[in-house]
């Protein structure tokens, strides 16, 4: 379904999804950009990209898998564990990058399979995303088009908006995003012909303005096979402060740590709970006995990156990076993913 | 209702057995389900226990699946989870989630002789495997067991380990010399060259410290295994069990789901990640 919106009736239609929760875009209290609930404020779309991607309304840094508590009747102790689910209300992501999105579409492969993670899909299965084609400059590390994703890229996106000057072209790609257009159906029209071919224009104009590129990356996912015990990773990782912003500011990123939380000792009382954590922390992986598979910076830079570029595409035929480039833009040293990249594809050339 | 993969069964320590005492503390619990939960699982496979207030902490199951009353772990004391399951006591309940892993290929052994490799701790997961092809024993040819421990006192299943010398050759190997101690004085790696087990015909399975398991499929390979012969387990730290977490992988591999029981010809061909 293709639609178009007057620029002038997009707040009107963001009041019209009341029996949403609304996510949109705001800056914090820090001056930072962030994903927050709209509360039926102000919706600005003036931001190219967030800090913190929406990745964190599907997939929370902190979430409560059950509650325990030891009960003492008499001189009897019973324990009880509670199973704690999310409560969760239709919700819509306005403002996520075609990126984002593509990112949800990785994490789906994640939190599937045999082994299904309730509390993402709870959450997945409720939530529609509504994108906006990146028309505006890119960010100075965008790469998106180098791992097969564009600046308007429809992967894992209900909806995408592209800006025609006045107007918003509306794609409409799911059920979900459909819902959307009929909760406030006059406000949308039947697009002119002529739309078509702008909306065309637009997106070729937006993949021209990247200026990053990462090339061959699909070779280079074969390459990277080959690569376990390069020396380059020594070399790359030389100057890594292991803050792990790299992995906890990405779109795509997902280890956590599964741990409980004592509210009092005695009697028992506490939950389990879920957290993000990043594979560039030396105790990810180390033993109880001390011993540590990945024991260094050069073997966590050497995880983050084989797992993007070649585990995840070995097994489910994507690569695990979207080409935000916050891991560049952010990264304290300057850390960047496609410069060691392009080191691997000119390897031994 | 939807299963949650993450939520543990409550499960009551029905027995516990000090193993070992002292510094390298090895104890071994029988749990039952608390609320007669299913818990189908293969020789090999492993559960993910809890301790309410501590964590959650992957540990092998030793008893064989045949046997459907209990299951059996037997933990060495290493870290706050294990640490806290030694100080817990038969009444006292426990989470269990599972089963985790591929677990042993036994179907596919069937007919073969099995030569069971284990060091220290690494009897455990073996021990699964030897109950159940003792419980299958006519559809297994010669069984026999090579194990060793750092001193007699770090010997686990001693009592069991007497009474299955009634059953197959068994043969036992401490580090260094104990004025008592009249078997093998040496490395299991050095024992397995020793006892020369034959390759025809049989799969040799082996669990332990990971630079036993190097030095006795060194050995193996010596006496003319080949890489298809051999079975090993691996281990890695675990949060999810389940391959979402991120930390166990060797490789494109999550040791929790994809292994931790791997062929030498499959695991040699993955990076050294454990």
């Amino acid at each position: 379904m293709e639609k178009i919106l007057a620029k002038k009736s997009f707040p009107q239609w963001v009041k019209k999804l009341d029996s949403w929760r609304v996510y949109i875009p705001r800056k914090d209290e820090e001056g930072r950009w962030n994903y927050f609930e709209a509360d039926g404020g102000e919706v600005s779309l003036d931001v190219l990209q967030t800090t913190l991607p929406p990745k964190k309304i599907l997939f929370p840094q902190r979430e409560v898998f059950l509650e325990f508590a030891k009960t003492l009747a008499g001189n009897r102790e019973t324990l009880e564990i509670k199973e704690v689910l999310p409560e969760v209300k239709p919700t819509v992501i306005i403002g996520a990058r075609p990126c984002e999105a593509r990112a949800a579409w990785m994490l789906d492969e994640v939190f599937g399979g045999e082994f299904k993670d309730v509390y993402y899909w709870k959450r997945r299965d409720q939530t529609t995303l509504v994108g906006f084609a990146c028309t505006t400059p890119p960010s100075e590390n965008c790469f998106c088009t180098s791992v097969e994703g564009s600046p308007h890229s429809e992967e894992g996106l209900d909806l995408l908006l592209t800006d025609l000057g006045d107007r918003y072209y509306v794609q409409s790609m799911t059920a979900k995003g459909e819902k959307l257009i009929s909760a406030a159906k006059a406000l949308f029209e039947e697009p002119k012909p002529e739309a078509k071919k702008q909306v065309k224009a637009a997106h070729a104009e937006s993949e021209k303005k990247i200026r990053r590129q990462l090339k061959d990356a699909r070779p280079i996912a074969q390459k990277l096979k080959g690569m376990f015990d390069s020396p380059l990773w020594d070399e790359e990782s030389m100057s890594c402060l292991r803050c792990g912003i790299c992995t906890y500011l990405c779109p795509s990123c997902h280890c956590f740590d599964i741990g409980d939380e004592v509210e009092s000792p005695s009697p028992l009382k506490g939950q389990r709970v879920r957290t993000w954590d990043t594979c560039q922390f030396p105790d990810f992986t180390m033993h109880s006995s001390g011993h540590n598979p990945r024991p260094d910076k050069a073997s966590r830079l050497r995880q983050r990156l084989l797992h993007k570029f070649q585990y995840f595409i070995q097994v489910y035929d994507k690569f695990m990076c979207v080409g935000c480039g916050r891991c560049i833009t952010l990264c304290p040293v300057g850390i960047d993913i496609i410069k060691v990249l392009d080191k691997v594809r000119d390897h031994g050339a | 209702m939807e299963l949650n993969v993450y939520t543990p069964q409550l499960a009551k320590i029905v027995q516990t057995k000090d193993e070992v005492v002292g510094a390298r503390a090895i104890k071994t619990f029988r749990t039952e389900f608390a609320n007669g939960a299913r818990f189908d699982y293969r020789c090999g496979q492993c559960a993910m226990l809890s301790v309410f207030g501590k964590g959650e902490a992957m540990i092998s199951i030793s008893s064989s699946p045949l046997i459907k009353d209990y299951l059996q772990f037997s933990i060495l004391r290493t870290g706050r989870v294990t640490a806290a399951l030694h100080d817990m006591e038969v009444g006292d309940l426990i989470g269990v989630r599972g089963p985790y892993g591929n677990g042993f290929p036994m179907d596919a052994w069937q007919g073969k002789n099995l030569v069971f490799i284990g060091g220290g701790i690494g009897l455990a997961p073996l021990w699964s495997v030897v109950q159940t092809a003792l419980l299958r024993k006519s559809e297994f040819g010669a069984l026999s067991l090579i194990y060793g421990a750092r001193t007699s006192k770090d010997i686990v299943f001693k009592d069991e380990l007497a009474d299955l010398k009634g059953q197959m050759p068994v043969h036992l190997s401490i580090d260094v010399a104990e004025p008592d101690w009249k078997e093998f004085v040496g490395f299991v790696p050095t024992n397995v060259l020793e006892k020369k087990p034959s390759p025809a015909n049989t799969i040799a399975i082996t669990c332990g410290p990971p630079i036993m398991i190097k030095f006795v499929i060194k050995n193996l390979k010596d006496l003319k295994f080949e890489d298809e012969q051999i079975y090993t387990t691996v281990e890695n730290k675990m949060k999810c069990g389940i391959g979402k977490c991120g930390r166990c992988n060797i490789g494109f591999h999550y040791v929790c789901k994809d292994g931790p029981v791997y062929s030498w010809a499959d695991l040699k061909k993955l990076p050294q990640e454990y």
